[in-house]
């Protein structure tokens, strides 16, 4: 189960995260909350699901879409999705979770979610093993 | 130079965001000896024509001779540099309302700041 940290008046909080289970074929919805000021602009809204590490983040599944965020004249929260498809790319384990606001060179990164997507292993083709009569009456 | 119905004042905000209300006060004095009917008028000049009024509730009143009475009126802030134009009116014994007095005052439109985002977090994550 993954966790983040969160500051609060007492410091900063440990708020455990409960993970996701997925398949290949599966979707996965990633909601994001963030905060605007100014002119209208459309801009893209990126997540990715991968490894965080040392070196950053290995991404292995993302998606992207384009939101129109309209004027705001003073600090607005505001709320969108996008929809990452899960693929076989992932192979069975758990993996991050991160966010981001723009292109090459984003606006705004949110926090890494650790270990809050679980991978399922794939299910095995049909398969029989063996077969042994259990009883036989006349009918 | 008014002659009964003097404009001393107009009271509004130095500057607005575009598309919001406008309250203002349209101060005037009957500069007349003795009571008069006195009624305000304004008009918003930023570029369009005719100029679009503004709204009085309610625009006359009986004003003792030396005395002010402050007039409540408002419009809707356009997406520019406003000047306001107010007006004052006597009741003459005529029966009819004689224009007297002009002021003016402008309002700024507040400019709207270059988009910025300033965070983003990821609320929930959910299988489909």
């Amino acid at each position: 189960m993954g966790a983040v940290y969160i500051p609060s008046q007492y410091g900063l909080l440990l708020l455990p995260l409960a993970n996701v289970q997925v398949k290949a074929g599966d979707s996965l919805r990633i909601t994001c909350r963030y905060s605007h000021l100014g002119k209208a602009e459309s801009q893209t809204l990126y997540a990715a699901i991968g490894n965080s590490g040392w070196a950053g983040f290995d991404e292995v599944l993302h998606a992207s879409k384009t939101i129109s965020v309209p004027e705001d004249t003073s600090w607005n929260y505001r709320e969108d999705y996008v929809d990452i498809n899960i693929t076989t790319a992932l192979s069975a384990g758990v993996y991050d979770l991160y966010a981001k606001i723009g292109g090459t060179i984003p606006k705004v990164i949110s926090p890494t979610l650790l270990d809050v997507v679980e991978m399922l292993a794939q299910t095995p083709d049909s398969q029989f093993g063996e077969i042994s009569i259990t009883g036989y009456t006349k009918v | 130079m008014a002659q009964y119905a003097e404009v001393i004042e107009i009271t509004a905000p130095g500057e607005v965001q575009a598309g919001s209300r406008v309250d203002i006060t349209v101060k005037v004095k009957n500069a007349f000896s003795s009571a008069i009917g006195v009624m305000v008028g304004g008009a918003l000049e930023f570029g369009v024509s005719p100029w679009p009024g503004i709204s009085f509730p309610e625009p006359s009143t009986n004003v003792n001779g030396g005395a002010m009475y402050s007039f409540a009126g408002y419009f809707t802030m356009p997406d520019k540099k406003v000047t306001i134009h107010a007006y004052s009116y006597y009741y003459g014994a005529d029966g009819s309302w004689h224009f007297d007095d002009e002021m003016t005052r402008i309002v700024n439109v507040v400019a709207v700041p270059a988009s910025q985002f300033g965070s983003i977090e990821i609320t929930s994550y959910q299988r489909r």
